[in-house]
């Protein structure tokens, strides 16, 4: 099955180089509807005036962390059931496993490849 | 004993009088107390005990001798220009990756929006924005340098409060309790650990596993 990649995608970064990054490779796949948050905070209120099909998150940001973010997606039983991949520095698996728990589709490590980019959005849609 | 209250005490009464407040003492002060002290006693012990005389002698050398090694380790030239100097080289560093990072990707993007229909213009504009990619790159250099001198830096730092360490014994002192800063709370409680160094985190294969 294609990937569809006419849903729109909330990128969530406070690294704007980074957003540049993510959203010109999702360009290259095929992704044209991208928008922006620079925190958690942001985003979630972004999320509450749109259905986004695919949020890709940092962790470490201010005031509102990624992890912050998807506890509060998760919880929300508008927005729980959104794909969430994370795209963060932190590495270690206590990070991992915390961001299992709370409900992550998938963990992508910096620094990145398209290639995993690509894999990961793929195997969220179950493609 | 009326000689030592006088000359000897008064000495002390007058240092202690002199503006000192009890939240604005410094190391400095109390070696220049016990300096004076040990001097102003030596007289007063001397007339009923000569090993006590010799002991209070040699405290006062050693505190001498203490100050003038502090001086040479020369704090004030770390605290007034070489810690300040580091801190505009890393802002630098940033602002020069910064630079060098948008103006690659905005080549980048220009190659990835060019018409490869027409030929010459793509070629042109792939050649163009290639050379300013590898002009954009020699930032590495640059930032090399800045980061060698911050490294210097550190190690004059280490260099000196290892010394410091050294000469007034402060490893034989037990680490008072500290409360939490919001700040390492905030940390704690958010799983903030920032990049991890090679070698150490979990690989992306290993990420793979969880899902």
């Amino acid at each position: 099955m294609a990937l569809d990649t006419s849903i729109p995608v909330l990128v969530v970064d406070d690294y704007k180089t980074m957003i540049r990054i993510i959203r010109n490779l999702l360009k290259q796949l095929g992704f044209e509807d991208v928008d922006e948050a620079a925190d958690g905070t942001e985003a979630l209120g972004k999320m509450r005036e749109r259905k986004y099909g695919l949020v890709i998150s940092d962790w470490n940001m201010e005031p509102m962390t990624g992890y912050e973010l998807l506890k509060q997606v998760r919880a929300d039983t508008g927005l729980a059931k959104t794909p969430f991949i994370m795209v963060t520095a932190e590495s270690k698996t206590e990070n991992v496993i915390a961001a299992k728990k709370a409900g992550v589709n998938n963990y992508i490590v910096k620094p990145f490849n398209a290639q995993t980019l690509k894999g990961k959005i793929e195997a969220v849609f179950g493609d | 004993m009326q000689s030592f209250d006088t000359q000897h005490v008064g000495k002390v009464i007058d240092f202690l009088r002199n503006g000192r407040k009890a939240d604005d003492v410094s190391l400095e002060d109390v070696m220049g107390l016990a300096e004076l002290m040990a001097q102003s006693l030596q007289s007063y012990f001397k007339t009923f005990d000569v090993a006590i005389y010799r002991e209070l002698g040699a405290m006062a050398e050693e505190i001498s001798a203490m100050k003038r090694e502090l001086s040479e380790l020369q704090l004030a030239d770390m605290r007034h220009q070489r810690i300040p100097e580091a801190g505009l080289e890393l802002d630098a560093i940033v602002e020069a990756t910064e630079a060098a990072t948008n103006t690659i990707m905005t080549a980048a993007e220009a190659i990835m929006s060019a018409v490869p229909a027409d030929a010459d213009g793509y070629q042109q504009t792939v050649n163009d924005r290639i050379v300013e990619i590898f002009e954009a790159c020699s930032f590495q250099d640059i930032t090399g340098q800045r980061i060698s001198k911050v490294v210097r830096t550190l190690g004059h730092l280490e260099s000196r409060i290892t010394t410091l360490v050294e000469r007034l014994k402060i490893m034989q002192i037990t680490d008072a309790p500290r409360e939490e800063t919001p700040e390492e709370r905030r940390q704690r409680e958010l799983i903030l650990h920032g990049p991890q160094l090679s070698g150490e985190g979990v690989t992306q294969t290993d990420i793979d596993a969880y899902f």
